[in-house]
């Protein structure tokens, strides 16, 4: 084809030119394969820092009651749903806790520790203790490690949980950084020990339950709904805010990137538009030779579309060196805005093919108008032009 | 059958202020002539040859090529044309500054579509031809003036046209190489019997030719055709 050959041989004719047309799409493909990244590391960060902390599933009680009376027969029913990993009863309360002259109001949460472990993994949010201490010594506790420092605990230092006229002396075993606003307010007790302070008896305010696959929750919970009257929750239900939250940004980002683009095809646009009018006179004698309209055309948008994949490349190369760089600055983000504490920038294949595709289709898009009105030239007067 | 016949062409410009820059020509040009057009600036001789260089569409009348009338041919049918039966000199080379001369001789066989070794090879015999075989790798930045014309030439030829068409050809040459030039288009002229229409207004140049014919405001007002060493007024 020889408009493929007059265009291969325009370009390596005047490299500075189209240098500036790669880069410009290249920049692009850059900003935006590292703004995808960020938002995707960002999402995946959110969602794994939020569940890491959540149970997949909870089973709350019945419409009208405040706790689950049954709760060992109920964990027997989830266990028989396949995917199911961990089963944990849970005894949640509010309750203040006092040493000396410091007083706070904390969050109490009663387990079995040998079931709660395998549900959210707390041992590893430990830094001191074993969580299975709770299980030996009935007035144990695990506490939040902000909560500890507000309260000026000292290691083995004993303090008090009163509630409602109850008052419990207990002795931390630990200490648990979540990483989490939970951190000023947690204290894990054991299950006997929470309900004692609780006084309603043998009873659990909720089963966690955790999944093989977090996006099979949904299932289970419509299953355990249909089968009882205990209202269960998955992940997704209580997190439908942020998931809505995320999903709109998804979006926004994406009018974002294509404001980008069309910004870099402009550029093409212009260095096309230049090189189109330094070969009038070139154009009008191909014509006068009896190329037509379509192969001028052709030879333009080959033009174009040639320095689609090194724009790309480049622009991949620069997306991943920026990826890193911003990876390798430490950023304290507050932990309350921002849910997630360090920034990570993910870059699967997907980002990397959907930049690829945007620079083809900018750099064709962007050639189509230029290389159109220079179709459309007369060939006498583009012969006289000078 | 004559190659060029034209009847009653006429060639207007502008919107608002008409002009009329071609009035009703009759011309008829038999294969294997070797003719000029003169006149003073503006005669519209380049109009003209526009028209028979299928590069411009007429206002009205009729051009026949080869027997078929081609006044309102489509651009893709002019452009088909232009490639196989017409070559054009212009005044400035006009050569493709990336391409090597070689590779310029190439081109309008490529846009035939002439498979690359074969185009390569007539571009080879064309350039040998025009005494140019030692300059096939350079490019017209590396020609003089003179070279590049005669590269220009060989262009024009390569897809062996039924006409040559060349506005002012050597215009742009010093007298010597002018010379070099029309002493190569009249030799073709003889050898292969092509026809060339030239547009010149230099009248040495033009008497070298056959047949002169002279434009003034858009008409033809003379015709001297040669005889032996002596041009002869016809009308």
């Amino acid at each position: 084809m020889f408009e493929l050959t007059i265009a291969w041989r325009h370009i390596t004719s005047s490299p500075r030119m189209m240098i500036f047309s790669v880069l410009s799409v290249a920049l692009a493909v850059m900003v935006i394969a590292a703004m995808m990244g960020l938002m995707e590391g960002y999402r995946v960060e959110i969602i794994s820092s939020t569940v890491e902390n959540s149970p997949h599933l909870t089973v709350e009680p019945k419409e009208g009651e405040d706790y689950i009376h049954l709760y060992r027969t109920l964990s027997g029913m989830i266990w028989n749903y396949s995917g199911v990993e961990a089963v944990s009863p849970r005894l949640k309360g509010m309750a203040a806790a006092k040493y000396r002259d410091q007083v706070k109001g904390v969050s109490i949460i009663g387990v079995d520790p040998l079931l709660e472990d395998p549900l959210l993994g707390v041992q590893n949010d430990l830094i001191s203790g074993n969580f299975k201490d709770l299980a030996l010594k009935r007035h144990s506790a695990i506490v939040g490690i902000k909560l500890a420092e507000d309260l000026k605990l000292k290691t083995g230092d004993e303090f008090y949980l009163i509630r409602k006229g109850v008052s419990l002396k207990v002795t931390p075993a630990g200490y648990i950084q979540t990483g989490t606003g939970a951190d000023e307010s947690l204290v894990y007790l054991p299950l006997k020990t929470a309900q004692r302070l609780m006084g309603a008896g043998d009873v659990v305010s909720e089963i966690g339950v955790r999944t093989s696959d977090l996006y099979a929750a949904p299932a289970i919970a419509s299953g355990l709904n249909l089968n009882s009257r205990y209202r269960t929750k998955s992940w997704q239900d209580r997190s439908r805010d942020l998931l809505n939250l995320l999903d709109t940004q998804k979006v926004v980002m994406h009018l974002f990137y294509l404001l980008v683009f069309v910004i870099a095809g402009f550029g093409v646009v212009n260095t096309m538009i230049m090189a189109i009018s330094r070969r009038t006179r070139e154009i009008g004698i191909l014509m006068a030779m009896g190329a037509n309209r379509e192969s001028i055309v052709k030879i333009f948008v080959a033009e174009s579309l040639i320095l689609g994949p090194p724009s790309a490349i480049v622009g991949c190369l620069l997306a991943y060196a920026v990826a890193k760089l911003i990876e390798a600055f430490p950023v304290e983000v507050p932990s309350e805005v921002y849910v997630v504490s360090r920034m990570s920038v993910i870059l699967s294949p997907e980002i990397f093919a959907y930049a690829v595709a945007f620079a083809l289709l900018v750099d064709l898009a962007a050639g189509l108008y230029p290389a159109y009105k220079a179709s459309r030239m007369d060939p006498v007067e583009a012969i006289a032009s000078v | 059958m004559s190659i060029i016949v034209t009847k009653k062409l006429r060639k207007v410009f502008g919107n608002g202020v008409e002009l009329l820059a071609l009035n009703d020509i009759d011309l008829t040009i038999e294969e294997g002539e070797f003719l000029s057009i003169t006149g003073p600036s503006g005669s519209g001789k380049s109009t003209l040859l526009n028209m028979l260089g299928l590069l411009d569409k007429p206002s009205g009348g009729e051009i026949w090529l080869k027997g078929k009338d081609v006044s309102r041919a489509s651009s893709r049918e002019r452009s088909h044309l232009r490639n196989r039966e017409l070559g054009f000199i212009f005044q400035y080379h006009h050569l493709l500054p990336e391409f090597t001369a070689l590779e310029n001789v190439m081109i309008p066989q490529l846009i035939a579509g002439v498979d690359r070794k074969a185009a390569r090879d007539r571009s080879r015999e064309l350039l040998q031809e025009v005494g140019l075989d030692e300059r096939l790798d350079h490019k017209p930045s590396e020609l003089s003036g003179g070279q590049s014309q005669r590269v220009a030439v060989a262009r024009a030829l390569a897809n062996r046209p039924s006409i040559v068409i060349g506005d002012e050809p050597t215009g742009n040459l010093d007298t010597k190489s002018s010379e070099m030039v029309y002493e190569l288009l009249r030799k073709l002229n003889q050898e292969i019997n092509q026809t060339f229409i030239l547009v010149t207004h230099d009248m040495n140049m033009a008497k070298k030719t056959d047949r002169i014919l002279r434009l003034v405001d858009g008409k033809i007002v003379s015709e001297m055709k040669r005889e032996g060493e002596e041009f002869v007024e016809h009308l």
